[in-house]
């Protein structure tokens, strides 16, 4: 069974737009990473491409979800229409 | 010329921070002759995430490893396998050089403080810019003259003449807030440029160091101020985290002033005035080099059978009697070197070979770098997960500068620590 190195919040991640990657300093000197489709898909484990340590994300996976959000309209908007 | 002095160096190297022209992971001391050849008058070795870097007694900064954010102050963002003169202070003095997770922090012998890199967490001290700076530029809002500066992974410390301590970046900051829970928290865990440590009135500080989310001061009396994190037990607290400096107890030093202080990202190191040597924080890759946990064949039933109070125990300085009289400490993120009667000594986390002994396998107590042989330490410094040590070679040896001098047992004038020090 894998011991986490640590827990870490999801804002104590940093986030490369282009590449949608979360990232979080590792003590060897590389970065634990995650995607942000890992994390729509309910993955918690960040790891790191140079060493065996890992660490569990803490994050609310329902900001994280996929599809599209569609809005009730407002009764404001209901009026004007 | 063959170099009388020379510098080794061994880890993690995944962006060339080792110096060596290359990007392998090195488990044994490897010797940087040409550069060692060409300046056998450095004066101080420093580390940071995947950077490193020395100053020359003559004031002049060489810089090699990560670039990414431009922490090199090389005016470009490419790695640099080989430490190379950071032109841009040609005309400046360095006395002093902290490297931060990928930032670097650099204080001028006429007091100024400088950095470059990263800035994304403000940890460059300077009025916000769209992004970091590859060039080292002045902190201008520092105007008292700086003695001490230091470098964690999301932020700085400054230690000014007059005994003020300022800190910047605002790696501290999301932690203060969960564990105030919408209390107001001091200004200077949130500030991007230095702001005053509150809390700290009444004493002159002249040394501070940086962790990853916590922060240690030493006075002029011997006394240490922590805040920040206390996640490992290395604030000595009951809180799970400090928004102002707490003293630690000198009752936890046998009474003794603190001399020197170090840090890796959870654990502290601490010398006293008489020479004796406190670990404390986080310990589960032998960090705290304790010798409880030395016996390799035994650490796993002991840690199970009383993992509760290694836990507690953790929490509480402890003295490490192997380390007494250690002229130098360096930490890395999980892994320490200490010189101690002419030997360079190391501890901790190995999965890159940090400690220098040919594995990968964690180092429960400090053990002498075998590999080293007779070549005297002299300047030690750690990045995150690499080692460095200036070593002054015995005439004898000069020939074979080149060839790190491997043992496969330390010389018979070393003791072991658990030999000289059963009592751990």
């Amino acid at each position: 069974m894998s011991v986490f190195h640590d827990e870490v919040e999801i804002e104590d991640f940093e986030y490369d737009e282009e590449t949608e990657t979360y990232s979080y300093p590792c003590p060897c000197g590389d970065r634990f990473l995650i995607t942000r489709e890992d994390l729509e898909n309910g993955e918690d484990v960040a790891t790191c491409p140079s060493c065996s340590l890992i660490v569990r994300v803490i994050y609310d996976q329902e900001q994280f979800m996929c599809g599209e959000v569609v809005s009730a309209p407002t009764s404001k908007e209901l009026v004007k229409c | 010329m063959e170099a009388a002095r020379t510098l080794f160096a061994w880890g993690a190297n995944s962006y060339g921070q080792l110096g060596l022209g290359h990007k392998e992971d090195v488990l044994l001391p490897q010797s940087l002759k040409d550069f060692s050849c060409k300046h056998q008058n450095i004066k101080s070795i420093a580390g940071g995430g995947g950077h490193s870097a020395v100053i020359t007694g003559a004031g002049e900064l060489f810089v090699c490893g990560q670039n990414k954010e431009g922490q090199l102050g090389l005016n470009h963002t490419e790695d640099v396998l080989c430490f190379t003169s950071c032109n841009a202070l040609s005309s400046v003095c360095v006395i002093q050089v902290a490297c931060g997770w990928d930032f670097t922090i650099i204080l001028t012998g006429n007091g100024q403080v400088l950095s470059c890199g990263s800035n994304s967490f403000g940890q460059l001290g300077v009025p916000q810019t769209s992004g970091g700076c590859l060039i080292p530029q002045k902190i201008e809002s520092l105007t008292e003259k700086v003695v001490d500066v230091a470098a964690g992974l999301r932020h700085a410390l400054a230690a000014t003449e007059s005994g003020m301590v300022f800190q910047w970046g605002t790696g501290m900051a999301s932690r203060a807030n969960r564990a105030s829970q919408g209390k107001m928290i001091p200004s200077f865990l949130t500030a991007k440029e230095p702001c005053k440590v509150t809390g700290l009135e009444d004493v002159k500080v002249k040394k501070v160091t940086a962790s990853s989310y916590h922060s240690v001061s030493l006075t002029d009396e011997g006394e240490l101020y922590v805040w920040g994190s206390n996640k490992h037990g290395q604030l000595v607290s009951k809180e799970t985290f400090l928004v102002e400096p707490q003293k630690i107890d000198a009752n936890f030093f046998s009474g003794e002033k603190i001399g020197a202080v170090w840090s890796g990202w959870t654990h502290v190191v601490a010398q006293t005035e008489t020479g004796k040597v406190f670990t404390w924080g986080r310990a589960d890759y032998g960090q705290l080099g304790r010798s409880a946990v030395v016996h390799d064949g035994q650490r796993q039933e002991v840690q199970r059978s009383s993992e509760q109070h290694l836990e507690q125990l953790s929490n509480v300085p402890v003295s490490v009697p192997c380390l007494a009289g250690a002229s130098q400490i360096a930490c890395g993120s999980e892994h320490n070197l200490a010189v101690v009667g002419g030997h360079c000594f190391s501890w901790g986390w190995n999965e890159h070979g940090m400690c220098g002994d040919g594995t990968e396998e964690n180092v429960y107590a400090p053990k002498p770098i075998a590999a080293l042989g007779s070549a005297k330490p002299f300047l030690i410094g750690c990045g995150a997960g690499h080692s460095m040590v200036l070593c002054q070679i015995p005439d004898p040896l000069l020939k074979f500068p080149s060839t790190p001098i491997r043992c496969h047992r330390p010389p018979s004038h070393v003791s072991l620590p658990q030999q000289s020090h059963p009592s751990g």
